[in-house]
Protein backbone atom coordinates (compact mmCIF):
# COMPACT_ATOMS: atom_id res chain seq x y z
CA UNK A 1 0.00 0.00 0.00
CA UNK A 2 1.28 3.65 -0.95
CA UNK A 3 -0.88 5.57 1.04
CA UNK A 4 1.30 8.88 0.57
CA UNK A 5 1.14 9.72 -3.19
CA UNK A 6 1.51 13.51 -2.98
CA UNK A 7 1.40 14.07 -7.39
CA UNK A 8 -1.35 15.17 -8.32
CA UNK A 9 -2.20 16.00 -11.75
CA UNK A 10 -3.77 19.47 -11.53
CA UNK A 11 -5.47 18.94 -15.01
CA UNK A 12 -7.48 15.65 -14.69
CA UNK A 13 -11.34 16.29 -13.53
CA UNK A 14 -11.74 16.20 -9.79
CA UNK A 15 -12.74 12.99 -8.73
CA UNK A 16 -16.10 12.11 -7.11
CA UNK A 17 -16.53 11.86 -3.89
CA UNK A 18 -16.36 8.42 -2.37
CA UNK A 19 -19.53 6.67 -2.19
CA UNK A 20 -21.37 6.47 1.27
CA UNK A 21 -21.74 3.14 3.02
CA UNK A 22 -24.00 2.19 6.03
CA UNK A 23 -22.64 0.68 8.93
CA UNK A 24 -19.22 0.79 10.65
CA UNK A 25 -16.17 2.89 8.92
CA UNK A 26 -12.93 1.90 9.24
CA UNK A 27 -9.79 3.49 9.08
CA UNK A 28 -7.01 1.55 7.48
CA UNK A 29 -4.28 2.82 9.33
CA UNK A 30 -6.68 3.78 13.08
CA UNK A 31 -8.32 -0.19 13.27
CA UNK A 32 -6.44 -2.41 11.03
CA UNK A 33 -2.71 -1.69 10.49
CA UNK A 34 -0.82 -2.74 12.97
CA UNK A 35 -3.12 -4.48 15.31
CA UNK A 36 -2.99 -8.07 16.54
CA UNK A 37 -4.83 -10.75 15.12
CA UNK A 38 -5.87 -13.48 17.11
CA UNK A 39 -7.54 -16.84 15.73
CA UNK A 40 -10.90 -18.20 16.68
CA UNK A 41 -9.04 -19.69 19.73
CA UNK A 42 -7.90 -16.28 20.90
CA UNK A 43 -4.32 -17.66 19.60
CA UNK A 44 -2.15 -14.83 18.58
CA UNK A 45 -1.30 -15.52 14.83
CA UNK A 46 0.07 -12.20 13.83
CA UNK A 47 0.09 -8.44 13.59
CA UNK A 48 -1.52 -6.79 10.43
CA UNK A 49 1.84 -5.65 8.92
CA UNK A 50 -0.37 -4.38 5.51
CA UNK A 51 -3.16 -4.93 4.11
CA UNK A 52 -3.23 -6.18 -0.15
CA UNK A 53 -5.49 -4.40 -2.30
CA UNK A 54 -7.28 -5.95 -5.05
CA UNK A 55 -5.50 -5.07 -8.54
CA UNK A 56 -5.36 -1.39 -8.93
CA UNK A 57 -3.70 -0.69 -12.72
CA UNK A 58 -0.46 1.54 -12.06
CA UNK A 59 0.14 4.41 -14.43
CA UNK A 60 -2.74 3.75 -16.63
CA UNK A 61 -6.12 6.48 -16.39
CA UNK A 62 -8.94 4.56 -14.50
CA UNK A 63 -12.35 5.02 -16.55
CA UNK A 64 -15.08 6.29 -14.90
CA UNK A 65 -17.44 3.91 -12.98
CA UNK A 66 -14.71 1.05 -12.42
CA UNK A 67 -15.66 0.04 -8.61
CA UNK A 68 -13.12 1.06 -5.88
CA UNK A 69 -10.82 -1.29 -4.77
CA UNK A 70 -11.19 -3.67 -1.91
CA UNK A 71 -9.07 -5.37 0.81
CA UNK A 72 -8.18 -8.66 -0.59
CA UNK A 73 -5.86 -9.48 2.41
CA UNK A 74 -4.24 -8.94 5.17
CA UNK A 75 -0.47 -9.63 5.32
CA UNK A 76 2.67 -10.28 7.05
CA UNK A 77 6.10 -11.30 7.29
CA UNK A 78 9.12 -9.34 5.52
CA UNK A 79 6.16 -6.70 3.92
CA UNK A 80 6.76 -5.19 7.48
CA UNK A 81 10.09 -3.75 6.58
CA UNK A 82 9.41 -2.56 3.35
CA UNK A 83 6.45 -0.55 5.08
CA UNK A 84 9.52 0.85 7.57
CA UNK A 85 11.88 1.30 4.92
CA UNK A 86 10.22 1.41 1.47
CA UNK A 87 10.12 -0.67 -1.73
CA UNK A 88 7.91 -2.97 -2.54
CA UNK A 89 8.95 -7.60 -2.40
CA UNK A 90 7.60 -9.30 -5.12
CA UNK A 91 3.69 -10.20 -4.00
CA UNK A 92 4.85 -14.07 -4.83
CA UNK A 93 6.93 -13.10 -1.68
CA UNK A 94 3.82 -12.01 0.77
CA UNK A 95 2.42 -13.88 3.72
CA UNK A 96 -1.29 -13.59 3.05
CA UNK A 97 -4.19 -14.20 5.14
CA UNK A 98 -7.17 -14.09 3.07
CA UNK A 99 -9.87 -11.08 4.07
CA UNK A 100 -12.64 -13.50 4.08
CA UNK A 101 -11.25 -15.15 6.84
CA UNK A 102 -11.61 -12.23 9.11
CA UNK A 103 -14.95 -12.83 11.45
CA UNK A 104 -14.58 -9.55 13.74
CA UNK A 105 -12.63 -6.31 13.92
CA UNK A 106 -12.40 -5.05 17.42
CA UNK A 107 -9.40 -3.59 19.30
CA UNK A 108 -8.07 -6.79 17.66
CA UNK A 109 -8.92 -8.30 14.00
CA UNK A 110 -10.29 -12.12 14.93
CA UNK A 111 -10.19 -14.90 12.74
CA UNK A 112 -13.02 -17.42 12.18
CA UNK A 113 -10.14 -19.99 12.00
CA UNK A 114 -7.70 -21.87 13.77
CA UNK A 115 -4.20 -20.48 12.92
CA UNK A 116 -2.30 -23.80 12.67
CA UNK A 117 -4.40 -24.44 9.49
CA UNK A 118 -2.88 -21.08 8.01
CA UNK A 119 0.01 -20.72 5.90
CA UNK A 120 1.49 -17.68 7.86
CA UNK A 121 2.38 -19.60 10.49
CA UNK A 122 4.56 -21.77 9.55
CA UNK A 123 7.65 -20.57 11.12
CA UNK A 124 6.00 -20.67 14.30
CA UNK A 125 5.09 -24.31 13.19
CA UNK A 126 8.72 -25.05 12.24
CA UNK A 127 10.31 -23.93 15.69
CA UNK A 128 7.99 -25.69 17.48
CA UNK A 129 8.35 -29.38 15.25
CA UNK A 130 12.34 -29.15 14.85
CA UNK A 131 13.46 -27.47 18.52
CA UNK A 132 11.04 -26.90 20.86
CA UNK A 133 9.05 -30.67 21.17
CA UNK A 134 12.21 -31.92 21.01
CA UNK A 135 13.41 -30.51 24.67
CA UNK A 136 11.85 -32.33 27.41
CA UNK A 137 8.74 -31.12 28.69
CA UNK A 138 8.17 -29.03 25.79
CA UNK A 139 4.94 -30.39 25.16
CA UNK A 140 3.83 -30.22 29.07
CA UNK A 141 1.62 -27.80 30.89
CA UNK A 142 3.94 -25.94 33.10
CA UNK A 143 3.18 -27.15 36.64
CA UNK B 1 -10.60 -15.17 54.28
CA UNK B 2 -9.55 -16.17 50.96
CA UNK B 3 -9.92 -12.74 49.28
CA UNK B 4 -8.15 -11.34 52.25
CA UNK B 5 -5.42 -14.30 51.87
CA UNK B 6 -5.10 -12.99 48.32
CA UNK B 7 -4.78 -9.90 49.04
CA UNK B 8 -1.49 -10.32 51.78
CA UNK B 9 0.08 -12.91 49.04
CA UNK B 10 -0.20 -10.16 46.44
CA UNK B 11 0.73 -7.47 49.03
CA UNK B 12 3.80 -9.40 50.28
CA UNK B 13 4.77 -10.47 46.99
CA UNK B 14 4.97 -7.04 45.47
CA UNK B 15 7.22 -6.24 48.12
CA UNK B 16 9.40 -9.03 48.00
CA UNK B 17 9.36 -8.09 44.09
CA UNK B 18 10.07 -4.65 44.29
CA UNK B 19 13.72 -4.78 44.81
CA UNK B 20 16.17 -6.40 42.25
CA UNK B 21 20.13 -6.04 41.66
CA UNK B 22 19.47 -2.39 39.94
CA UNK B 23 18.00 -1.60 43.35
CA UNK B 24 20.33 -3.11 46.06
CA UNK B 25 23.35 -1.96 44.03
CA UNK B 26 22.18 1.75 43.44
CA UNK B 27 20.99 2.18 46.48
CA UNK B 28 24.14 0.57 48.67
CA UNK B 29 25.87 2.93 46.26
CA UNK B 30 24.22 5.79 46.63
CA UNK B 31 24.00 5.40 50.81
CA UNK B 32 27.86 5.03 50.85
CA UNK B 33 28.55 8.53 49.10
CA UNK B 34 25.52 10.08 49.41
CA UNK B 35 24.23 9.39 52.44
CA UNK B 36 19.97 9.37 52.57
CA UNK B 37 20.49 12.84 50.72
CA UNK B 38 18.87 11.17 47.73
CA UNK B 39 16.57 9.37 49.71
CA UNK B 40 13.20 11.28 48.01
CA UNK B 41 14.31 10.45 44.56
CA UNK B 42 13.21 6.37 45.88
CA UNK B 43 10.21 8.33 46.63
CA UNK B 44 9.40 10.36 43.71
CA UNK B 45 10.12 6.95 41.88
CA UNK B 46 8.33 4.62 43.65
CA UNK B 47 4.98 7.07 43.44
CA UNK B 48 6.09 6.37 39.53
CA UNK B 49 6.31 3.07 39.35
CA UNK B 50 2.88 2.60 41.04
CA UNK B 51 1.06 5.10 38.87
CA UNK B 52 2.68 3.55 35.91
CA UNK B 53 2.13 -0.11 37.05
CA UNK B 54 -1.60 -0.17 37.77
CA UNK B 55 -2.45 1.25 34.95
CA UNK B 56 -0.74 -1.02 32.77
CA UNK B 57 -2.09 -3.53 34.76
CA UNK B 58 -5.46 -1.95 34.24
CA UNK B 59 -5.14 -1.80 30.52
CA UNK B 60 -4.34 -5.30 30.68
CA UNK B 61 -7.46 -6.37 32.63
CA UNK B 62 -9.74 -4.34 30.65
CA UNK B 63 -8.75 -5.08 27.31
CA UNK B 64 -6.27 -8.02 26.93
CA UNK B 65 -3.78 -6.33 25.26
CA UNK B 66 -0.11 -6.16 27.09
CA UNK B 67 1.72 -3.08 27.18
CA UNK B 68 4.09 -3.85 23.97
CA UNK B 69 1.08 -4.87 21.22
CA UNK B 70 0.00 -1.29 22.01
CA UNK B 71 3.21 0.24 21.51
CA UNK B 72 3.17 -0.86 18.03
CA UNK B 73 -0.46 -0.31 17.92
CA UNK B 74 -0.14 3.29 18.61
CA UNK B 75 3.36 4.40 17.47
CA UNK B 76 3.33 2.13 14.13
CA UNK B 77 5.95 0.14 12.89
CA UNK B 78 9.02 2.87 12.50
CA UNK B 79 8.88 4.29 16.14
CA UNK B 80 7.90 0.73 17.49
CA UNK B 81 10.71 -1.03 16.42
CA UNK B 82 13.04 1.88 17.31
CA UNK B 83 11.14 1.80 21.13
CA UNK B 84 11.59 -2.13 20.44
CA UNK B 85 15.40 -1.95 19.74
CA UNK B 86 16.12 -0.02 22.82
CA UNK B 87 13.60 -1.55 25.11
CA UNK B 88 14.52 -4.82 24.21
CA UNK B 89 18.36 -3.97 24.60
CA UNK B 90 18.07 -2.41 27.97
CA UNK B 91 16.11 -5.38 29.11
CA UNK B 92 18.86 -7.46 27.66
CA UNK B 93 21.67 -5.77 29.80
CA UNK B 94 19.01 -6.03 33.08
CA UNK B 95 18.98 -9.77 32.51
CA UNK B 96 22.64 -9.66 32.26
CA UNK B 97 23.36 -8.05 35.59
CA UNK B 98 20.58 -10.51 37.13
CA UNK B 99 22.25 -13.11 36.58
CA UNK B 100 25.46 -11.82 37.32
CA UNK B 101 24.07 -11.05 40.76
CA UNK B 102 22.79 -14.65 41.49
CA UNK B 103 25.84 -15.92 40.82
CA UNK B 104 27.39 -13.01 43.33
CA UNK B 105 25.29 -13.80 46.05
CA UNK B 106 25.85 -17.59 45.32
CA UNK B 107 29.36 -16.81 45.90
CA UNK B 108 28.83 -15.14 49.21
CA UNK B 109 27.44 -18.13 50.07
CA UNK B 110 29.88 -20.69 49.23
CA UNK B 111 32.97 -19.08 47.88
CA UNK B 112 33.10 -20.81 44.71
CA UNK B 113 33.60 -18.47 41.99
CA UNK B 114 30.81 -16.71 40.33
CA UNK B 115 32.00 -18.13 36.79
CA UNK B 116 31.01 -21.14 37.60
CA UNK B 117 28.01 -19.88 39.42
CA UNK B 118 26.63 -17.95 36.30
CA UNK B 119 25.62 -20.71 33.88
CA UNK B 120 23.73 -23.00 37.11
CA UNK B 121 21.66 -19.53 37.70
CA UNK B 122 21.30 -19.19 33.91
CA UNK B 123 19.91 -22.61 33.78
CA UNK B 124 17.75 -22.56 36.77
CA UNK B 125 15.97 -19.56 35.46
CA UNK B 126 15.30 -21.10 32.01
CA UNK B 127 14.18 -24.17 33.74
CA UNK B 128 11.52 -22.37 35.88
CA UNK B 129 10.63 -20.82 33.10
CA UNK B 130 10.23 -23.78 31.01
CA UNK B 131 7.94 -26.08 33.66
CA UNK B 132 6.81 -23.79 36.46
CA UNK B 133 3.36 -22.55 36.50
CA UNK B 134 3.21 -18.42 36.59
CA UNK B 135 1.63 -18.13 39.77
CA UNK B 136 3.94 -20.62 42.22
CA UNK B 137 7.24 -18.71 40.30
CA UNK B 138 5.67 -14.83 41.00
CA UNK B 139 4.73 -16.06 44.83
CA UNK B 140 7.87 -18.12 46.07
CA UNK B 141 10.35 -15.73 44.81
CA UNK B 142 8.37 -12.82 45.99
CA UNK B 143 8.01 -14.54 49.23
CA UNK B 144 11.27 -15.15 49.57
CA UNK B 145 12.56 -12.15 48.28
CA UNK B 146 11.05 -10.35 51.77
CA UNK B 147 14.29 -11.78 53.90
CA UNK B 148 15.67 -8.51 52.70
CA UNK B 149 13.56 -7.09 55.42
CA UNK B 150 16.81 -8.08 57.36
CA UNK B 151 18.09 -4.32 56.05
CA UNK B 152 15.41 -2.75 57.88
CA UNK B 153 16.16 -4.68 60.86
CA UNK B 154 19.72 -4.02 60.63
CA UNK B 155 19.26 -0.37 60.45
CA UNK B 156 17.30 -0.66 64.27
CA UNK B 157 20.23 -2.95 65.52
CA UNK B 158 22.76 -0.70 64.23
CA UNK B 159 21.38 2.24 66.47
CA UNK B 160 21.74 4.91 64.77
CA UNK B 161 21.44 8.58 65.52
CA UNK B 162 18.06 9.12 63.64
CA UNK B 163 17.96 12.59 63.61
CA UNK B 164 20.88 13.03 61.80
CA UNK B 165 19.47 10.30 58.93
CA UNK B 166 16.09 12.65 59.24
CA UNK B 167 18.00 15.34 58.32
CA UNK B 168 19.83 14.12 55.69
CA UNK B 169 16.99 12.78 53.97
CA UNK B 170 14.33 15.65 54.94
CA UNK B 171 16.72 18.75 54.02
CA UNK B 172 19.05 17.17 51.08
CA UNK B 173 21.75 18.94 50.26
CA UNK B 174 25.14 17.55 48.44
CA UNK B 175 27.76 16.36 50.50
CA UNK B 176 30.70 18.64 50.19
CA UNK B 177 32.59 15.44 49.16
CA UNK B 178 30.32 15.29 45.94
CA UNK B 179 30.29 16.73 43.01
CA UNK B 180 26.82 18.58 42.19
CA UNK B 181 27.00 16.54 38.93
CA UNK B 182 27.44 13.06 40.21
CA UNK B 183 24.74 14.03 43.02
CA UNK B 184 22.78 14.93 40.33
CA UNK B 185 23.84 11.43 37.80
CA UNK B 186 22.55 9.16 40.93
CA UNK B 187 19.46 10.48 41.15
CA UNK B 188 18.67 9.78 37.69
CA UNK B 189 20.21 6.70 38.46
CA UNK B 190 18.20 5.59 41.18
CA UNK B 191 15.29 7.05 39.56
CA UNK B 192 15.71 4.82 36.77
CA UNK B 193 16.31 1.65 38.80
CA UNK B 194 12.65 2.56 40.58
CA UNK B 195 10.98 3.11 37.54
CA UNK B 196 12.61 0.23 35.73
CA UNK B 197 10.27 -0.58 31.85
CA UNK B 198 10.83 -3.81 32.36
CA UNK B 199 8.59 -3.79 35.82
CA UNK B 200 5.79 -2.53 33.17
CA UNK B 201 6.22 -4.90 30.42
CA UNK B 202 6.32 -8.00 33.18
CA UNK B 203 3.29 -6.57 35.24
CA UNK B 204 0.73 -5.63 32.01
CA UNK B 205 1.58 -9.36 30.75
CA UNK B 206 1.20 -10.72 33.81
CA UNK B 207 -2.20 -9.52 34.28
CA UNK B 208 -2.40 -11.20 30.69
CA UNK B 209 -0.96 -14.86 32.25
CA UNK B 210 -2.87 -14.37 35.35
CA UNK B 211 -6.00 -14.19 33.03
CA UNK B 212 -7.61 -10.55 35.08
CA UNK B 213 -10.79 -9.42 34.61
CA UNK B 214 -11.96 -5.82 35.11
CA UNK B 215 -13.17 -6.95 38.73
CA UNK B 216 -9.25 -7.71 39.56
CA UNK B 217 -8.17 -4.45 39.21
CA UNK B 218 -9.09 -3.39 42.86
CA UNK B 219 -7.00 -6.40 44.22
CA UNK B 220 -4.17 -5.09 42.13
CA UNK B 221 -4.54 -1.50 43.21
CA UNK B 222 -3.92 -2.73 46.36
CA UNK B 223 -1.07 -4.78 45.89
CA UNK B 224 0.77 -2.07 43.92
CA UNK B 225 -0.18 0.82 46.16
CA UNK B 226 0.64 -1.20 49.07
CA UNK B 227 3.46 -3.63 48.40
CA UNK B 228 5.80 -1.40 46.07
CA UNK B 229 6.10 1.93 49.00
CA UNK B 230 7.09 -0.81 51.07
CA UNK B 231 9.54 -2.22 48.61
CA UNK B 232 10.63 1.35 48.31
CA UNK B 233 11.06 1.73 52.11
CA UNK B 234 13.15 -1.49 51.76
CA UNK B 235 15.99 0.90 49.38
CA UNK B 236 16.10 3.58 51.72
CA UNK B 237 17.08 1.05 54.59
CA UNK B 238 19.71 -0.42 52.35
CA UNK B 239 21.14 3.11 51.44
CA UNK B 240 20.70 4.18 55.35
CA UNK B 241 22.27 0.71 56.20
CA UNK B 242 25.35 2.14 53.80
CA UNK B 243 25.09 5.43 55.11
CA UNK B 244 25.96 4.38 58.92
CA UNK B 245 28.14 2.03 58.20
CA UNK B 246 30.73 2.82 55.10
CA UNK B 247 30.01 6.21 54.23
CA UNK B 248 32.22 7.58 57.14
CA UNK B 249 34.76 4.35 56.39
CA UNK B 250 35.06 5.59 53.60
CA UNK B 251 34.20 2.47 51.46
CA UNK B 252 32.56 2.58 48.07
CA UNK B 253 30.48 -0.41 47.32
CA UNK B 254 32.04 -2.71 44.14
CA UNK B 255 30.98 -5.06 45.13
CA UNK B 256 28.10 -7.50 46.43
CA UNK B 257 30.19 -8.34 50.07
CA UNK B 258 30.23 -4.14 50.68
CA UNK B 259 26.12 -4.27 50.90
CA UNK B 260 25.42 -6.58 53.05
CA UNK B 261 28.57 -5.36 55.07
CA UNK B 262 26.64 -3.32 57.59
CA UNK B 263 23.63 -6.16 58.14
CA UNK B 264 26.50 -8.32 58.96
CA UNK B 265 28.13 -5.69 61.36
CA UNK B 266 24.87 -5.10 62.90
CA UNK B 267 23.41 -8.88 62.89
CA UNK B 268 26.36 -11.21 62.66
CA UNK B 269 26.09 -14.87 60.46
CA UNK B 270 22.33 -15.47 60.97
CA UNK B 271 21.82 -11.92 59.36
CA UNK B 272 23.99 -12.69 56.61
CA UNK B 273 22.82 -15.96 56.29
CA UNK B 274 18.89 -14.05 55.92
CA UNK B 275 19.93 -11.27 53.65
CA UNK B 276 21.81 -13.88 50.90
CA UNK B 277 18.99 -16.17 50.09
CA UNK B 278 16.98 -12.57 50.22
CA UNK B 279 19.26 -11.25 47.36
CA UNK B 280 18.94 -14.84 45.57
CA UNK B 281 15.41 -14.86 45.80
CA UNK B 282 15.57 -11.25 44.76
CA UNK B 283 17.58 -11.43 41.60
CA UNK B 284 16.22 -14.93 40.67
CA UNK B 285 12.99 -13.24 40.65
CA UNK B 286 14.18 -10.15 39.14
CA UNK B 287 16.00 -12.61 36.15
CA UNK B 288 12.45 -14.32 35.60
CA UNK B 289 10.91 -11.06 35.58
CA UNK B 290 13.35 -9.80 32.51
CA UNK B 291 13.73 -13.09 30.83
CA UNK B 292 9.99 -13.25 29.94
CA UNK B 293 9.78 -9.76 29.55
CA UNK B 294 12.28 -9.87 26.55
CA UNK B 295 9.91 -12.95 25.33
CA UNK B 296 6.95 -10.48 25.72
CA UNK B 297 8.08 -7.42 24.19
CA UNK B 298 9.16 -9.50 21.32
CA UNK B 299 6.58 -11.66 21.27
CA UNK B 300 3.90 -9.00 21.22
CA UNK B 301 5.56 -7.06 18.53
CA UNK B 302 5.57 -9.22 15.87
CA UNK B 303 2.46 -10.74 17.36
CA UNK B 304 3.66 -14.67 18.28
CA UNK B 305 1.73 -16.64 20.46
CA UNK B 306 2.83 -15.82 23.62
CA UNK B 307 2.32 -16.93 27.36
CA UNK B 308 3.42 -19.23 30.00
CA UNK B 309 -0.01 -20.45 30.33
CA UNK B 310 0.35 -22.10 27.19
CA UNK B 311 2.24 -25.29 26.91
CA UNK B 312 6.25 -24.13 25.35
CA UNK B 313 5.24 -25.97 21.92
CA UNK B 314 2.23 -23.42 22.22
CA UNK B 315 4.28 -20.53 22.12
CA UNK B 316 7.57 -21.66 20.06
CA UNK B 317 9.07 -18.70 19.12
CA UNK B 318 8.52 -16.48 22.34
CA UNK B 319 10.38 -19.86 24.33
CA UNK B 320 13.17 -19.88 21.84
CA UNK B 321 13.88 -16.24 21.86
CA UNK B 322 14.27 -16.21 25.66
CA UNK B 323 16.87 -19.61 25.27
CA UNK B 324 18.53 -17.36 23.17
CA UNK B 325 18.70 -14.11 25.11
CA UNK B 326 19.72 -15.75 28.35
CA UNK B 327 22.58 -17.39 26.17
CA UNK B 328 23.34 -14.05 25.51
CA UNK B 329 23.18 -12.62 29.06
CA UNK B 330 25.58 -16.08 29.57
CA UNK B 331 27.79 -14.58 26.72
CA UNK B 332 28.52 -11.17 27.87
CA UNK B 333 29.19 -12.69 31.71
CA UNK B 334 31.54 -14.86 30.21
CA UNK B 335 33.86 -12.19 28.50
CA UNK B 336 35.05 -11.57 32.63
CA UNK B 337 32.77 -8.09 32.91
CA UNK B 338 31.67 -7.06 36.42
CA UNK B 339 28.06 -7.58 36.66
CA UNK B 340 27.72 -4.46 39.03
CA UNK B 341 28.97 -2.27 36.76
CA UNK B 342 26.48 -3.73 34.49
CA UNK B 343 24.00 -3.13 36.56
CA UNK B 344 24.99 0.62 37.71
CA UNK B 345 25.11 0.76 33.50
CA UNK B 346 21.64 -0.68 33.09
CA UNK B 347 19.94 1.81 35.84
CA UNK B 348 21.04 4.43 33.94
CA UNK B 349 20.24 3.70 30.60
CA UNK B 350 16.59 2.46 31.84
CA UNK B 351 16.22 6.37 33.41
CA UNK B 352 17.08 7.09 29.39
CA UNK B 353 14.38 4.47 27.64
CA UNK B 354 11.51 5.55 30.34
CA UNK B 355 9.43 8.01 28.15
CA UNK B 356 9.54 5.41 24.99
CA UNK B 357 7.18 2.90 27.23
CA UNK B 358 5.04 5.14 29.58
CA UNK B 359 3.46 7.85 26.81
CA UNK B 360 1.98 4.84 25.07
CA UNK B 361 0.31 3.36 27.86
CA UNK B 362 -0.69 6.99 28.90
CA UNK B 363 -2.52 7.49 25.63
CA UNK B 364 -4.05 3.69 25.49
CA UNK B 365 -5.42 4.39 29.23
CA UNK B 366 -7.50 7.27 28.01
CA UNK B 367 -8.68 5.23 24.68
CA UNK B 368 -12.12 5.21 24.85
CA UNK B 369 -12.59 1.81 22.31
CA UNK B 370 -9.86 -0.05 24.35
CA UNK B 371 -10.62 1.25 27.68
CA UNK B 372 -14.72 2.19 27.73
CA UNK B 373 -15.30 4.07 30.97
CA UNK B 374 -12.55 2.57 33.26
CA UNK B 375 -10.55 4.83 31.61
CA UNK B 376 -7.80 7.09 33.33
CA UNK B 377 -9.94 9.72 35.85
CA UNK B 378 -8.52 13.10 36.20
CA UNK B 379 -6.61 12.93 38.86
CA UNK B 380 -4.39 9.87 37.19
CA UNK B 381 -3.74 11.97 34.37
CA UNK B 382 -2.77 15.34 35.77
CA UNK B 383 0.00 12.78 38.05
CA UNK B 384 0.67 10.94 35.25
CA UNK B 385 1.39 14.28 32.86
CA UNK B 386 3.97 15.50 35.88
CA UNK B 387 5.61 12.40 35.84
CA UNK B 388 5.75 12.51 32.16
CA UNK B 389 7.74 15.54 32.22
CA UNK B 390 10.04 14.55 35.22
CA UNK B 391 10.32 11.39 32.85
CA UNK B 392 11.79 12.93 30.41
CA UNK B 393 14.11 15.30 32.23
CA UNK B 394 15.70 12.46 33.78
CA UNK B 395 16.06 10.92 30.39
CA UNK B 396 17.44 14.00 28.57
CA UNK B 397 19.73 14.47 31.71
CA UNK B 398 20.85 11.29 31.60
CA UNK B 399 23.33 11.13 28.90
CA UNK B 400 25.23 14.59 29.54
CA UNK B 401 25.07 13.70 33.07
CA UNK B 402 26.93 10.19 32.02
CA UNK B 403 29.74 11.98 30.23
CA UNK B 404 30.05 15.24 32.04
CA UNK B 405 30.53 12.59 35.16
CA UNK B 406 32.50 10.05 33.89
CA UNK B 407 29.73 8.24 34.73
CA UNK B 408 29.48 9.48 38.16
CA UNK B 409 33.07 8.61 39.38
Amino acid sequence: MTPRRKHFDASLPELEPAERYAGQVLDARLHLLDRQVLDRDDVPVQVVDDLELSDVPFGETIPAGTPAPVIASILSGPVLSTRMFGGRPPSSRFHRVSWDRIAEIGIAVRLGVAGSTLDVTWVERWVRDRIISRIPGGRHDPE
Amino acid sequence: MKRVLGVALGVLTAIGGFLDIGDLVTNAVVGSRFGLSLAWVVLVGVVGICLFAQMSGRVAAVSGRATFEIIRERLGPKAGLANLSASFLINLLTLTAEIGGIALALQLASSVAPDLWIPVAAFAVWLVIWRVKFSIMENVTGLVGLCLIVFAVALFLLGPDWSKLAEQAFAPSVPGSESVGAYWYYAVALFGAAMTPYEVFFFSSGAVEEKWKKKDISQSRINVLVGFPLGGVLSVAIAACATIVLLPRGIEVSSLSQIVLPVAEAGGKLAVAFVIVGIVAATFGAALETTLSSGYTLAQFFGWSWGKFRKPAEAARFHIAMIICLLVGLGVLATGVDPILVTEYSVVFSAIALPLTYLPILIVANDKQYMGDARNGRVTNAFALVYLVIILVASIAAIPLMILTGAGA
